[in-house]
């Protein structure tokens, strides 16, 4: 496959040098991508999840190396793991079905069948269903086969194999690949409509002649309070212009073309405005596990200054910039150092930052982080997409609506 | 004051009812000498006594190995044995048995218990099984109200036992058969649960950083063990843990594994917080709300903790997850410990004796468990969904 190949670099290369931006464009382009490496990948008889599930990891692990900064690209790959591991499952579980479980059945519950009686279909799906969830009190004393509990690869190779022993081949190799690509096609509309499913809730958050502080320009926040607007609530916005990209501005201007009142402040004037503000809502770049949020630099001093001022602080995020993982010293590890151009013209100040001069260390120095991380408890409220397709996560984006850091935690250990 | 705070007349009631409990199951196992249990000494203290008070690792290994096969092999062993003895079969003395085992925890001692009683069950039916269970189940979490993952344990087996696809067998026998052999390898998942719990919390420990424990706790142990083989750089402070010195023991082990410690009185926490970075704890029991209930010491720690930006984590299996929900200190049934105070203490003069303190969600940074890291709230969570 050389041609996914060299698609897998140029998106590599791109991640590398920072041209794609915004983890909504990169999580789009990283779910692409991954489709087209499926449907490029050809597939054995057996253990098809198996070599699909590989060919996923290999990619993904190029592209998460590209860019480790940009973590929506670590979890559409989980996500795209995830669905292939469920589509087989579903195969698995719907072949089981058919086959009404024949006496010496090869399936991956071998290990557990072989000298009792044999256990009904239905428990044979729960149990792999189990697998596939996050452990839980529910699951811990039930039976999970060695095999299934070490990593799926191989215990999908076995069931897989078995299955085609009976069931025709061709169609259930088409199947997987298939029913693979339609879910990914499905979480790239997710990642697409993300922007309109949370501007719906718009109206529920955003009061009449409420005052609304945002901080630099964030689409989803942009979508937020067009719909709010939409909805004829009459409100005042507050745009901080985010120094050092005053990407601010743009909002400005975007928000006074959809007629919303508007009023540009700077960064350092957050504080001296905050008294007055009823409500912060900002985007995010990813929340963490713990409940954490990385975001553009300047969000942890808004925070501090609403919570000074007891101003609920509202991150609305699309659904993948949920990140599975904990930061460990967030401010350093997961944080981009830019270009000092963004701060200082070029010609302006190079002598002072000249290797030439003096000692040989230049004596002016200028660091451009990216990102801030706000710690969770910083954060009244996270408002994300309710477009999850599995049913088994749309309880918890209930949650993840109307609660706080904890919820997302706990979204995040289900998937 | 305090009297009239509500949660002491529900202490009161409480108490009350176990009375009222244990005297209708007196009447079955009359021989049973660990019966009478003395209601001032918790029993669940009595084993941590004995285990890690006076109880040396050395000790450990050398009974081990006169035992000569691990605890789980010796379970099926026992059982078997219980089964033909002519004497009346009693749930607390096999959980007797179980509990004296000092790699066993407590939880796992109350499920194998809980086997033996479907291995010697005469039941014919499932229904008249698990009112046999129930009945094991009460008695047992009645003889001794105060150990936390004695109750965990028996509830999550029995909730086990009346809603699992495990019971999906047409055959009564095979249920039962399947029954005792996920009980008996609950022993090896408590076991896993703790190696699981050690490599989560791997990425949490970095170089150069500087532990606080408290209590003796074989996960925490573990976790510090596996950092240690990991050939993680960090420093160890462990208070000393009156009045059953589990401090002392665990410096003792962590000493072994050439893990630099420090020791420290109970009450110089505050005084040596400012070059912690982190605080571990165990826990006997994590409640409803996500907070924890652990040795006495614990909430003051979280406490000293919280209020120096110091992150606290706990290490607990989630079979330690319990259905309580303490709304403060008093609000637990008192397990009481004797103290040794080297002098005689004047007539009069109360002493406070109770063994563990309740320590609010709040106060906790995050849980590790065999579930996964998980902040308190989400502890609820599965709670809930276990017993909704």
């Amino acid at each position: 496959m050389p041609d996914t190949q060299a698609l897998v670099n140029e998106f590599v290369v791109k991640l590398k040098r920072r041209k794609v931006e915004g983890s909504h464009a990169t999580a789009r382009l990283t779910a692409e991508l991954l489709r087209s490496v499926i449907s490029q990948q050809r597939v054995p008889y057996t253990n098809q999840a198996g070599v699909l599930i590989e060919a996923v990891k290999a990619v993904g692990e190029q592209l998460i190396s590209a860019n480790p900064v940009e973590l929506a690209v670590g979890n559409i790959v989980r996500r795209v793991l995830h669905i292939i591991r469920e589509e087989d499952l579903s195969l698995a579980t719907t072949a089981i079905g058919g086959l009404n479980l024949s006496a010496g059945s090869d399936d991956e519950d071998d290990a557990e069948l072989d000298d009792r009686t044999v256990l009904s279909a239905a428990a044979v799906a729960a149990a792999a269903r189990s697998t596939l969830r996050a452990p839980s009190l529910h699951t811990l004393l039930e039976d999970i086969p060695d095999s299934v509990a070490a990593p799926h690869t191989s215990s999908s190779g076995g069931d897989s194999e078995g299955k085609s022993k009976s069931a025709d081949k061709n169609s259930r190799t088409r199947k997987l690949k298939h029913d693979v690509i339609e879910a990914i096609n499905e979480l790239i509309q997710d990642i697409d409509t993300c922007h309109e499913q949370i501007a719906e809730q718009a109206v529920e958050h955003i009061h009449q002649n409420e005052v609304i502080l945002t901080l630099g320009r964030s689409r989803t926040v942009m979508e937020f309070l067009c719909a709010a607007k939409e909805k004829k609530r009459s409100f005042r916005v507050f745009v901080a212009e985010g120094a050092p990209r005053y990407q601010g501005h743009v909002l400005a201007k975007e928000l006074v073309a959809r007629g919303l009142q508007t009023t540009v402040i700077t960064d350092s004037a957050v504080f001296a405005m905050i008294s007055r503000v009823n409500m912060v809502i900002v985007g995010a770049h990813a929340i963490m596990a713990n409940g954490g949020v990385i975001a553009p630099v300047g969000l942890n001093m808004v925070a501090l200054a609403a919570q000074r001022h007891a101003v609920p602080f509202v991150v609305v995020a699309g659904s993948h910039k949920l990140c599975p993982l904990y930061p460990h010293n967030p401010e350093v590890l997961l944080n981009d150092l830019r270009s000092p151009s963004e701060l200082l013209d070029f010609g302006e100040f190079s002598d002072c930052m000249d290797f030439g001069t003096g000692s040989g260390a230049p004596l002016l120095h200028v660091v451009n982080p990216a990102f801030d991380y706000v710690p969770p408890k910083l954060v009244s409220l996270f408002i994300t997409d309710t477009c999850y397709t599995t049913e088994e996560l749309t309880p918890f984006c209930n949650f993840c609506i109307g609660n706080t850091s904890g919820a997302v935690a706990l979204l995040l250990i289900k998937y | 004051m305090w009297r009239r705070s509500a949660s002491f007349i529900l202490d009161q009631q409480q108490e009350k009812k176990s009375k009222a409990l244990t005297s209708p199951s007196m009447d079955e196992p009359l021989q049973n000498p660990n019966l009478n249990n003395p209601n001032n000494i918790s029993a669940y203290y009595q084993t941590r006594a004995a285990h890690y008070g006076v109880v040396t690792s050395d000790w450990l290994a050398q009974a081990q190995a006169a035992v000569g096969f691990d605890p789980v092999d010796a379970a099926s062993e026992k059982g078997i044995r219980s089964v033909d003895s002519d004497k009346p079969f009693s749930v607390i003395d096999e959980f007797n048995h179980w509990r004296k085992l000092p790699d066993l925890a407590e939880a796992v001692a109350a499920i194998l218990a809980l086997a033996s009683v479907i291995r010697s069950s005469k039941a014919t039916t499932m229904m008249e099984l698990e009112s046999e269970l129930k009945k094991a189940s009460d008695s047992l979490k009645s003889w001794d109200t105060t150990s936390i993952s004695l109750t965990a344990g028996c509830d999550l087996f029995m909730r086990y036992v009346t809603r699992t696809s495990a019971l999906e067998y047409e055959d009564f026998d095979a249920a039962k058969l399947r029954l005792i052999e996920r009980a008996e390898k609950f022993g090896e998942i408590s076991r896993k649960a703790r190696r699981t719990i050690a490599m989560l919390s791997q990425d949490f420990i970095f170089d150069g950083c500087t532990i606080l424990v408290h209590g003796f706790s074989r996960v925490v142990l573990e976790v510090l063990k596996t950092a240690a083989q990991n050939k993680k750089l960090f420093r160890v402070l462990c208070t000393e843990g009156r009045p059953d010195r589990t401090g002392l023991r665990l410096s003792n082990e962590l000493a072994k594994l050439d893990v630099p410690v420090k020791l420290l009185i109970d009450s110089a926490v505050a005084y040596t917080m400012d070059e912690v970075d982190m605080v571990f704890v165990g826990a006997d029991g994590v409640v409803e709300s996500g907070g924890i209930i652990n040795m006495m010491g614990t909430y003051q720690i979280a406490l000293v903790a919280h209020s120096m930006n110091k992150p606290v984590y706990v290490a607990a299996e989630s079979y330690k997850f319990a259905r309580l929900y303490p709304l403060d200190q008093k609000d637990l049934t008192p397990a009481l410990r004797p103290i040794d105070f080297g002098v005689p203490i004047p007539s009069g003069v109360e002493v406070e004796t109770s063994a563990r303190d309740y320590t609010p969600p709040q106060y906790l940074t995050l849980l590790f468990t065999d579930l996964g890291v998980l902040t308190p709230s989400v502890v609820s969570d599965e709670l809930i969904q276990l017993y909704l």
